[in-house]
């Protein structure tokens, strides 16, 4: 009896105790919206922290803030955080205006199909024109069932796929040829001549991550497990695992082959990064065309030139590289400032050089031909890649060193490439709604991870280790969960071309 | 007892009381705080996670979400591999109850023998120090030795004319590798408590037993282990409650994440990490943890009976 008693009294004191903080919480939540002192609209806008959030970024923002608050009467308040508080914040419904998403972070077509984002169809063409004008054709790639939900940020919206190639070896001690395309297996002769020269070294770079966008060349509809190869795919019944895609596995093996020619490192599988090692001549990576930052000689010691090798695609993720989402909480008057933002960003490049480069004589300078040089003040202080606040396309173009000039025009070559040379995925539009399917897509993920890396680096032989994994994620329900995608897809493709 | 006496020992015992609760308050603060406050997160496991924007995180768990029952936990069914992970999790476990226990027991008694005060303290300090390592530290120290090209193991078995092991890649060796590095990593911090126990035996026990002839082995048998029985059925208690849960940082950091080994360093925590890691899925994750504590807890309550059982001073509640 008595214990009956006190229990029930931890138990009303604990209830006491939950609902204070319950309310307490309720509080802290709610402190929402804001506007400033006058007229002004004042956007909480969340983006992606990439490295350490840059001292200056207080004076910075000021600095913009003055600026957008006379043109357009915005100002924003930007905040960096890192994958895991976006998604935090995301599920426990904290206020924002503007937020970063990509299919990397912050996954879009998850937060999109759940209804996490205001719905921007009519909103952006009708008041925003000139925003509208400026990402077009890529809208595409923020449409859920139709209807536009994110703005896609202008970058790199395909990806370009090269090898970083030390000239000074190749081409000054042993008189080969660099050219500026070919193919990935054309690499070997480089690799081996470089391997008979330093026997105990490693002439291709890699990490557990594996080759730079290793595959970017196919459409990942589901996360990296489920895949449609990009070109003629029209047809649903194309949707494959990863490890039924011809030519990825032929990528696997050819990597594993020179693995055990002895080009990539024995313990490539554990290594973070090589990014200290400065005689690995080989290196993969994912740019655009003009790209200067893989060969700046003064960063690596000797000079780099890059030859690409696959691409450029443009798919669905690989367009979804970064995006800015608004509240679906938001009213119109914060929607509508949030375009207006993004606007001014998209359009005015003066302005947009504030947010990417700091301000002008203190963080960077222009240079004549109008491309941009951080200062060693930019460096140290604010330092920041261009995507998380703003397109990059819209920005100046960044030289390296006073002597080593870019090419201001270097976007419209990109854009104008893809155009002409782009390879484009046939289901940009599709997004797939993995709801009753999550159980499956974990423990498929758990699998995958126990052979992605020993395949991706090439330290192990996709022969043996695809039909061991192949079995155990047809266990787990990899079958169920192709049928349910391509289901979902043949709906889509029904819809979309009637 | 006369009514004044017993008056004033409440009088007193309440005085006390309130002094000690008062020293105590933080640390109940502490427990409110990050223990039973957050415990509101179980309904996580037991609904289907579907928050609205710009409402507060309880409307959206406890209004808009709908419940789910045990879906939740089929993940961790879904995969034909949890026979292996839970053989892991629990085998792990126990060895290391054992071993955490046994090995620390061993090292105190053998310490509290040394007479040089000098030696004692170095011992003790430099088996303690690895406690402080972090896991990807030890992860790192520990492929120094094992590297494939430049590790310390590799070097000593080329100049013996042996053939260099790809260690990342043979799983044979780290069952074995895992348990000396747990064992190197907590042992010595483990030690220093079973090394206060005896410290506070009365020496006189000892003096005595040594008059009366006892040997070494008698004195460890007779005075000491009994002596530690508390605590030792204290240690043993508390781990059984974490019988499911595993060192993320044992199993993941230190074989550097290494596919290859996955049969025998996947436990549930790295598997729940590897399948969760790309999903953000809070009601899948909070399934898996939920899991873990019932277990733990239906666990920790059968033990501490049959310890009560056994010797009722030795149980913890």
């Amino acid at each position: 009896m008595q214990i009956v008693r006190r229990m029930k009294r931890i138990i009303s004191a604990f209830c006491v105790i939950a609902l204070c903080v319950t309310l307490l919480l309720e509080g802290c939540a709610s402190a929402g919206a804001r506007t400033g002192g006058d007229d002004t609209v004042v956007l909480r806008w969340v983006t992606y922290q990439t490295d350490d959030v840059p001292l200056d970024i207080k004076e910075v923002v000021r600095a913009a803030n003055a600026v957008s608050k006379e043109r357009i009467g915005v100002t924003v308040d930007l905040e960096f955080q890192p994958s895991d508080k976006l998604n935090l914040m995301m599920a426990s419904g904290e206020y924002y205006d503007m937020v970063f998403t990509s299919s990397w972070v912050n996954n879009f077509d998850k937060n999109a199909t759940a209804g996490m984002f205001y719905d921007i169809t009519d909103l952006v063409r009708e008041e925003t024109p000139a925003l509208y004008e400026t990402i077009e054709p890529f809208w595409d790639c923020a449409a859920v069932n139709g209807r536009i939900y994110g703005v896609p940020v202008l970058k790199d919206m395909g990806a370009e796929q090269m090898l970083r190639i030390n000239s000074d070896f190749f081409e000054g001690e042993m008189g080969m040829e660099i050219p500026e395309r070919m193919e990935l297996k054309d690499i070997e002769p480089y690799l081996a001549a470089y391997k008979s020269k330093y026997p105990d070294k490693y002439p291709l770079d890699m990490t557990k991550a594996g080759p730079a966008g290793y595959m970017n060349f196919l459409e990942r509809v589901v996360d990296t497990l489920i895949v449609l190869p990009f070109g003629e795919g029209q047809e649903a019944s194309e949707v494959v695992p990863f490890y039924e895609c011809d030519g990825l596995v032929e990528r696997f093996r050819l990597l594993h082959k020179w693995y055990k020619a002895g080009y990539i490192h024995p313990d490539a599988a554990t290594i973070e990064s090589t990014a200290n090692d400065k005689s690995i001549p080989v290196r993969f990576g994912v740019a655009w065309k003009g790209y200067q930052g893989y060969s700046n000689p003064q960063d690596w010691g000797f000079n780099v030139k890059t030859s690409i090798y696959d691409g450029p695609f443009l798919s669905r993720s690989s367009e979804q590289g970064a995006m800015f989402g608004i509240c679906a909480a938001c009213d119109e008057e914060h929607a509508l400032a949030c375009l207006k933002y993004l606007e001014l960003l998209g359009t005015d490049k003066k302005f947009r050089d504030i947010l990417g480069y700091g301000i002008e004589g203190k963080h960077f300078e222009y240079l004549e031909n109008g491309t941009v040089l951080r200062t060693q003040t930019g460096r140290d202080r604010y330092n920041l890649k261009l995507y998380p606040t703003g397109a990059s396309a819209s920005a100046s173009v960044e030289s390296v060193s006073p002597t080593f000039l870019a090419d201001p025009d270097q976007w419209k070559g990109v854009y104008e490439e893809y155009a002409t040379d782009g390879i484009y995925s046939a289901i940009n539009g599709f997004a797939y709604d993995r709801s009753g399917k999550e159980d499956i897509i974990a423990a498929l993920s758990a699998i995958y991870s126990d052979y992605a890396t020993e395949l991706r680096t090439g330290t192990g032989d996709p022969d043996v280790l695809i039909p061991q994994m192949k079995k155990r994620m047809e266990a787990a329900g990899m079958r169920e969960l192709v049928e349910d995608v391509r289901r979902q897809l043949a709906a889509w493709l029904e819809s979309s071309r009637s | 007892m006369n009514k004044t006496e017993k008056k004033n020992k409440i009088k007193h015992t309440g005085k006390k009381n309130r002094d000690l609760t008062l020293m105590s308050l933080p640390a109940i603060i502490w427990y409110i705080c990050f223990c039973y406050i957050p415990m509101f997160g179980i309904f996580f496991a037991f609904k289907r996670f579907t928050p609205k924007p710009g409402e507060s995180l309880f409307t959206n768990l406890f209004v808009n979400s709908p419940w789910a029952g045990l879906d939740n936990f089929s993940f961790l069914l879904r995969s034909s591999d949890m026979p292996g992970i839970m053989f892991n999790t629990l085998t792990y476990n126990l060895l290391f109850i054992i071993l955490g226990i046994v090995i620390p027991v061993f090292l105190a008694v053998f310490l509290t023998e040394l007479h040089s005060e000098k030696l004692k303290g170095t011992i003790q300090m430099v088996m303690v120090l690895p406690y402080f390592l972090s896991w990807v530290i030890v992860g790192y120290l520990l492929y120094a030795f094992l590297a494939t090209d430049e590790g310390m193991m590799n070097h000593f078995l080329t100049v013996f004319g042996k053939d260099a092991i790809q260690w990342y890649q043979s799983p044979k060796y780290w069952r074995f590798l895992l348990i000396v590095t747990e064992v190197w990593k907590s042992s010595g911090y483990a030690m220093i408590i079973y090394l206060c126990s005896i410290t506070s035996i009365d020496r006189t026990l000892y003096e005595s037993a040594v008059l009366d002839g006892a040997t070494f082995l008698q004195r460890v048998r007779y005075i000491t282990l009994p002596h530690l029985r508390p605590t030792i059925c204290t240690i043993f208690i508390l781990r059984i409650g974490s019988i499911l849960n595993s060192d993320f940082g044992l199993f993941f950091q230190v074989p550097l994440d290494s596919g290859s080994l996955q049969s025998v360093t996947q436990t549930l925590d790295v598997y729940v990490y590897k399948a969760l890691m790309q999903q953000a899925n809070f009601s899948f994750s909070a399934a898996a943890s939920f899991l873990q504590s019932i277990v733990g807890f239906i666990l920790l309550m059968i033990t501490n009976s049959i310890i009560r059982h056994i010797d009722e001073e030795s149980s913890l509640i």
